[in-house]
C-alpha cells in the first residue's frame, strides 16, 4: 500500500482509479491529473518512479482535497445557516435542500444533511416529537 | 424365520456397534473379497487437464477452440500427430508449392517472440502444435512482387485490405518470414494497436508537441535486430553520426546503430529515425517494411496531452517517423513498404479511411452526357498508398486446408468433396469463418 498525503492507496490499482480514493477526486479529475502528468491509462501505482510520485504529490497538494475540502464544505454550510438562508435552515432540519418532495423519499437527506451542523451529543437520538432536532441557535 | 431388522448390513461393511446388534441386524452373506476403499473424488478439481510445471499463458478467449493442448490430459485428448511440413523460406517459396501447408521459419518466430503472433494465429499454432499456414497463390504473387521490388522500390506503399479473417496478417507474416530468410532487412510490427491504446508509457517532448514512446520504440529495434541480424551487419553507416554523447563512425554498421538504440532506450527514437533514413537510401540490402494494423497511423489515440485533449496518432513520434513511408513522402530505394489493415477494433479504424478503402457502390448514370460531366460525378477517394484486396480461398485451397484440419484431428469426420464444398460456400472462402465452421458444434 502506498501512503500518499494521509491516504493509503492500493499499489496494484491503476493510477486513475487509485486517485479516486481521495475525498474530492472523482474519475474525471483523476483522468485530468493523469493526462497532466502523462501517465498512460493502464499505468499502475507500483510502476511509478520516485520522481513521478513526487510530481503526483505536488499536483495533489495544490488541490483542495480531503480535510481541506471537508472544512470548506462545512464552512459553506455553516455560513448559509448563520446568515439565515432557506438552504441553511433545510440543512439544519436535515431535510432536502434542492426542492425535492418531502411527503416521502427523504431518507438520504435525513441521514446526511446537516450532519456538519449537529453537535456530537451523548444523549439518544430520539428526542421529543420523535424527530432529531438541530441545536437551537441564537440566530433565528 | 429370520428376523428382519431396520439395519441391513453387508458382512464386508464396517462393523455395527454392539448395542445395535441385539437381534435386529440381519447379516448378509457376500463374497469373501475385501471391500474396495471408496476413493473420495474432489469435485472442485478437474481431471480433464493435468498440471504441468511450466506456467502456460492463458489462451485468449473468443476463439472457436480454447483448448491448450500442452496441458491436455492424455486420457481424454489424443496426442497431436507429428506433421512433417516444409519450412517456408526463400528457397521453398516457389509456385510449385502453392496450395501446400508450410511451416513458418523457426528463427523468424523466435525473433518476433511467441507472444507476438498477430490476431488469432497464436491460438491456431498452439492447437496444431506446429506454426503452419497455407501457402496460397496470393502469397506467391506477393513474393514475386517483392522479388521484383528488390531491384528498385516502388514510389508508393501498398496496403493489404479485406474482410475480417481473410488472411491479411497471415500473408504479411509469411512474406516477412520469406524476406528475413532471404537476407533482407525486415521491419516487422505484428500489431500497432498497443502503440495507440494508451497501454504503454509515453512522455511529452520539451521542444515540440510530439510524444515519445521509448519502451515501444526500443522493443521495435529489438525485433528488427532479432529478425535481420546478419543483414544489418552488411550495411555500413556511410557517414559519421552523433547521437547523444555517442559518436558512430562511417565504419560502424546498422547492427551497431540498432544495438546502441536497444541499450540506450532514452535515445531509441533518435536511433530509429537515423536507422530509417539510412535504410531507405542504401542499396546494398533490400528492405521489407511490414506493418500490421496500419490503420492506427491515422486514428485518434487513447492518449491525452497535458491539456486533456485526445492525441491524434501523428503526434506520437514513433508513428510520425513511419508515417511518411505510407503517405508517399519517403520511399525505399530497394525494397517494399507493405501494410495491412485490421477491422477487429473499429475504434482504431478512422471513418474517413474506411470510406476510402470501402467506397459505397455507385450506379452508373444512363445519360452519357451526365456520366461524362466531372462536376456531377462524385470525386474518387484518393489514398496515399496502393490497396491490394485479398480474395477468399479457392475451392482447391479450401480442400487442402480441410485435409490439414483432418490430419491434425481438428475435424474428426472424413473430408469429402461435399463437406468441403458446403463449408467453403457457407464461409464464402473466408479462412477464419471456415475454421470456425468446422470447429463450432451446433
Amino acid at each position: 500500500m502506498l501512503h500518499l498525503l494521509g491516504v493509503n492507496l492500493p499499489d496494484q490499482k491503476v493510477v486513475s482509479v487509485a486517485l479516486t480514493y481521495f475525498y474530492g477526486i472523482g474519475p474525471q479529475t483523476a483522468r485530468k491529473i493523469c493526462s497532466q502528468l502523462s501517465f498512460h491509462q493502464e499505468c499502475k501505482l507500483s510502476e511509478l518512479t520516485e520522481s513521478q510520485l513526487n510530481q503526483l504529490s505536488g499536483v495533489l497538494s495544490e488541490m483542495s482535497i480531503e480535510n481541506d475540502l471537508r472544512r470548506k464544505v462545512s464552512a459553506n454550510v455553516k455560513h448559509l445557516r448563520e446568515i439565515g438562508t432557506y438552504v441553511g435552515k433545510r440543512h439544519a432540519m436535515g431535510l432536502p435542500v434542492h426542492g425535492q418532495r418531502t411527503r416521502n423519499n427523504t431518507k438520504t437527506a435525513k441521514k446526511l444533511n446537516g450532519h456538519l451542523l449537529r453537535k456530537y451529543s451523548t444523549c439518544s437520538k430520539t428526542t421529543a416529537f420523535g424527530i432529531f432536532q438541530a441545536p437551537v441557535s441564537k440566530h433565528y | 424365520m429370520l428376523r428382519t431388522g431396520r439395519i441391513v448390513q453387508s458382512a464386508t461393511a464396517a462393523r455395527v456397534p454392539p448395542h445395535t446388534n441385539k437381534g435386529c441386524v440381519r447379516m448378509l452373506t457376500t463374497s469373501p473379497t475385501p471391500a474396495k476403499q471408496v476413493v473420495k473424488t474432489d469435485r472442485m478439481r478437474s481431471t480433464a487437464f493435468t498440471r504441468k510445471d511450466l506456467v502456460e499463458k492463458r489462451v485468449r478467449s473468443g476463439t472457436a477452440t480454447s483448448v491448450n493442448m500442452a496441458n491436455a490430459n492424455p486420457i481424454y485428448y489424443e496426442k497431436l500427430p507429428k506433421l512433417h511440413v516444409e519450412t517456408l523460406n526463400s528457397r521453398t517459396a516457389i509456385s510449385e508449392h502453392a496450395g501446400k501447408i508450410m511451416q513458418i521459419d523457426g528463427s523468424f518466430l523466435q525473433g518476433i517472440g511467441k507472444e507476438h503472433y498477430p490476431g488469432y494465429l497464436g491460438n491456431d499454432f498452439k492447437l496444431f502444435g506446429v506454426p503452419a499456414l497455407l501457402y496460397r497463390k496470393f502469397t506467391q504473387d506477393l513474393v514475386d512482387q517483392f522479388n521484383a521490388y528488390k531491384e528498385q522500390g516502388p514510389k508508393r506503399a501498398s496496403v493489404l485490405d479485406g474482410k475480417n479473417g481473410i488472411g491479411k496478417s497471415a500473408e504479411l507474416m509469411k512474406l516477412a518470414s520469406v524476406a528475413a530468410s532471404s537476407g533482407c532487412i525486415v521491419i516487422y510490427a505484428h500489431s500497432t494497436v498497443p502503440w495507440v491504446n494508451s497501454s504503454r508509457p509515453y512522455a511529452p517532448q520539451s521542444h515540440n508537441d510530439q510524444f515519445m514512446q521509448l519502451e515501444i520504440t526500443s522493443g521495435l529495434l529489438r525485433s528488427i535486430e532479432a529478425v535481420s541480424k546478419d543483414a544489418l551487419k552488411k550495411v555500413p553507416l556511410g557517414k559519421a553520426l552523433v547521437i547523444g554523447k555517442r559518436n558512430l563512425s562511417e565504419q560502424h554498421t546498422l547492427a551497431d546503430l540498432v544495438s546502441f538504440g536497444i541499450h540506450t532506450p532514452a535515445l531509441a527514437h533518435d536511433v530509429l529515425e537515423h536507422f530509417l533514413d539510412l535504410v531507405s537510401t542504401q542499396t546494398k540490402v533490400p528492405v521489407l517494411m511490414a506493418i500490421d494494423e496500419v490503420n492506427t497511423f491515422w486514428c485518434s489515440t487513447l492518449y491525452r496531452d497535458q491539456q486533456d485533449q485526445i492525441l491524434p496518432a501523428n503526434r506520437l513520434r514513433l508513428i510520425r517517423s513511419l508515417l511518411p513511408f505510407f503517405e508517399g513522402e519517403k520511399t525505399l530505394a530497394k525494397g517494399w513498404v507493405l501494410g495491412a489493415t485490421s477491422y477487429i477494433n473499429p475504434r482504431f479504424m478512422p471513418k474517413e479511411l474506411n470510406k476510402k478503402l470501402n467506397p459505397p457502390p455507385t450506379a452508373p448514370l444512363a445519360n452519357p452526357e451526365l456520366a461524362n460531366n466531372p462536376k456531377i460525378l462524385a470525386s474518387q477517394p484518393s489514398l496515399p498508398f496502393d490497396t491490394i484486396k485479398i480474395s477468399g480461398l479457392t475451392a482447391v485451397e479450401a480442400w487442402v486446408l480441410m485435409h490439414f484440419y483432418h490430419r491434425m484431428n481438428v475435424v474428426s469426420t472424413p473430408v469429402t468433396e461435399a463437406l468441403v464444398a458446403k463449408k467453403w460456400m457457407v464461409s464464402s472462402g473466408n479462412p477464419r469463418q471456415l475454421f470456425a465452421g468446422v470447429t463450432t458444434f451446433i
